[in-house]
């Protein structure tokens, strides 16, 4: 925040100063150009003023006489004194006559020569011949001989090394024909031209430092009130917040205080503050209640894995047959679901059964198939007679259109024959022979149970003999898929099954549940994993 | 991913599915089926292009069949052979009309 500070009050200031400077120089030029042109228009006006006064005092006419008189005679020495007097009165500094060599102008010779009293300058001789300093002076002495113009003024306004800043203001001296017999000069310095210039640059450079100093302190107050200190706020309640998820007691703007963009800001970070307050609370509510929910859904797991028998071996003292099963759900909580019970000495039934759809409404639907199935189950010895009347008692009550596959078996312990019933389940897996091969058992299939009141089923049977299995299971372990969509498929599962001919039924389940595994591999399962299998070992085994 | 294209004419309704009808995709099928067939005299579901039907999109079927069975008549056209099978195994092809 400090570094920032700096930077804006920087480059603020400094932007400031820099178009200061800028319009100070621009001052200082117009100024200056406005300046000197005035003056020396004042100045021009002056010295030819003093000129013209000059010409009435030396007499054209008499040009001959005085250049004759070597400068001695009494004539002579009256017009000297008089241009003396002009001179000094005028505040001019020379005021001369002289005659150029008319041939090319490029030399003068001075006729009278007069200085003022307070200039630090000597005077030229009578008679003193000099070249012409410049060009300007040669064209302009030829223009005022040759009749182009009848006054002209040299501005040497920049200094020189040997003269100071001065005018000179030149004008013809005429005899009475009109015809030029010398040029007349005045001379005067710019000292206060220059010195008036000097004082106004002065006074724009201080000025200008003035208005510097005032903008750098002025700014950076005001960048520091208006700017800096608020935005430090912001940033410390934006920190604040940031760290303590907690609204402050103060809202940012009041503390601030301002109407401008930053006032905005504040109550923009308020308004954040304020939404993001309601959405911490939001996601606080929500996660309890996701977490509620998961509880929840965690004990109806358990709740519904505590009713499918789930103690093996389930029956200890029964030695003709041998049952293992599991039940994997694909989410918390499926609508697959095996079952096993004794209806009586003799009669062993089986189901493994299938809820569309999944979730809590599948788990929910196929507990109450459970228990109809089985209260069914245990009034009726025909399979299809149990899927009829379960199919019935579901059909009066389900507006959601659910159903379930099932397939019921009722294996009768003494001599290993199950009547079975199909309600749209998949095949069963019979081993027909001890250690041999397991077979699909394409039966007779009804519809499923739920889907159509008044469904008829057919019953058949499968004859088990002592040493033999029967594998039952939902369509998840042939719909299992891999990652790249392929199912694992019935034939899988038969291979699966008899490279475990001779295994017991819980090393069968584990065998198939560990080949579904590695086909499936790292591919999210999307159905419930169910298998039961039973072997039948003959009654008189033990 | 499932794909329903369907046309509407009178009280006709043809749709033809594409892709996987299952527990993600059955839902928003269902919704749309219903909304589709009410007031249909005539259903017909062209499944050339499904690929898979779980037993979430067999619930689909069956109250559409139900619903025609109210108001008209409904029909199953292009069935393949996978799906075929589930049909058969299910005995869903004994109560829908499959041509």
């Amino acid at each position: 925040m400090k570094k920032l500070r700096q930077h804006i009050t920087f480059k603020s200031i400094s932007g400031i100063v820099l178009l200061l400077l800028v319009f100070s120089v621009i001052i200082s030029v117009i100024g200056n150009h406005g300046f000197t042109d005035a003056l020396l228009n004042q100045y021009s006006d002056n010295a030819f003023h003093t000129a013209r006064i000059a010409a009435v005092v030396v007499d054209g006419d008499r040009i001959d006489e005085y250049w004759e008189s070597g400068g001695e005679t009494e004539a002579y020495r009256s017009v000297w004194e008089s241009l003396t007097r002009l001179c000094n009165s005028s505040g001019a500094t020379f005021v001369y006559v002289i005659e150029p060599d008319r041939t090319d102008y490029a030399h003068i010779r001075f006729l009278f020569s007069t200085i003022n009293q307070n200039s630090h300058y000597s005077l030229y001789d009578f008679g003193y011949l000099r070249e012409t300093t410049n060009d300007e002076y040669r064209v302009k002495y030829r223009a005022l001989y040759e009749g182009e113009s009848d006054q002209e003024l040299v501005v040497r306004d920049k200094g020189y090394i040997e003269t100071d800043p001065h005018i000179t203001a030149m004008i013809p001296l005429k005899n009475s024909g009109g015809e030029v017999v010398g040029i007349l000069c005045v001379q005067q310095q710019l000292d206060i031209l220059l010195q008036a210039r000097n004082t106004y640059l002065r006074r724009v450079v201080i000025a200008f430092f003035s208005l510097a100093l005032f903008v750098v302190i002025g700014q950076s107050l005001y960048l520091h009130r208006a700017l800096l200190h608020p935005l430090k706020q912001i940033s410390e309640e934006a920190t604040r917040f940031s760290r303590e998820n907690v609204m402050a007691d103060k809202k940012l703007q009041d503390t601030v205080r301002s109407r401008d963009e930053i006032g905005q800001l504040a109550a923009s970070i308020d308004h954040m503050e304020e939404q993001i307050d309601l959405y911490i609370d939001n996601i606080t509510r929500v996660t309890a209640e996701k977490e509620r929910i998961g509880a929840e859904l965690s004990l109806a797991t358990r709740i519904q894995t505590a009713m499918l028998p789930h103690v093996f071996p389930p029956f200890p003292d029964r030695k003709e047959f041998d049952i293992y099963a599991s039940m994997n759900p694909a989410k918390e909580i499926g609508g697959d679901f095996y079952d096993f019970f004794l209806i009586d000495d003799d009669h062993l039934c089986l189901v493994v059964a299938d809820v569309s759809g999944k979730g809590i409404p599948a788990a929910l639907f196929m507990m109450a198939s459970k228990i109809i199935l089985q209260s069914c189950a245990m009034l009726d010895k025909s399979p299809a007679e149990i899927l009829k009347k379960t199919n019935e008692a579901i059909c009066s009550n389900n507006q959601e259109e659910m159903f379930v596959t099932v397939w019921v078996g009722i294996m009768e312990v003494s001599t290993g024959k199950i009547t079975a019933a199909n309600a749209g389940h998949e095949y069963p897996v019979l081993q027909k022979t001890p250690n041999g091969k397991f077979e699909l058992i394409k039966d007779k299939h009804g519809f499923v149970i739920g889907g159509m009141p008044e469904t008829e089923y057919t019953e058949y049977e499968l004859q088990m003999e002592p040493g033999t299995k029967i594998f039952l299971y939902t369509d998840g372990v042939p719909e299992a898929t891999d990652e790249g969509n392929n199912l694992f498929g019935v034939e899988r599962m038969l291979k699966a099954l008899n490279e475990a001919t001779d295994q017991t039924p819980i090393e069968v389940l584990q065998t198939v549940r560990a080949s579904v595994d590695s086909f499936v591999n790292d591919a999210e399962q999307f159905d419930d994993l169910t298998m039961l299998c039973v072997e039948y070992k003959g009654k008189g085994s033990d | 991913m499932l794909k329903v294209n369907r046309t509407v004419e009178n009280e006709k309704v043809e749709i033809s599915l594409e892709g996987e009808l299952d527990t993600v995709t059955a839902p928003e099928f269902e919704a749309e089926l219903r909304e589709v067939i009410s007031g249909a005299t005539s259903l017909v579901l062209d499944l050339e292009k499904l690929e898979y039907i779980s037993s979430a999109g067999l619930r689909v079927l069956l109250i559409a069949q139900k619903a025609m069975n109210q108001q008209g008549e409904m029909k199953v056209v292009h069935v393949n052979d996978s799906i075929m099978d589930i049909f058969e195994v299910t005995g869903f092809s004994e109560i829908l009309t499959i041509e």
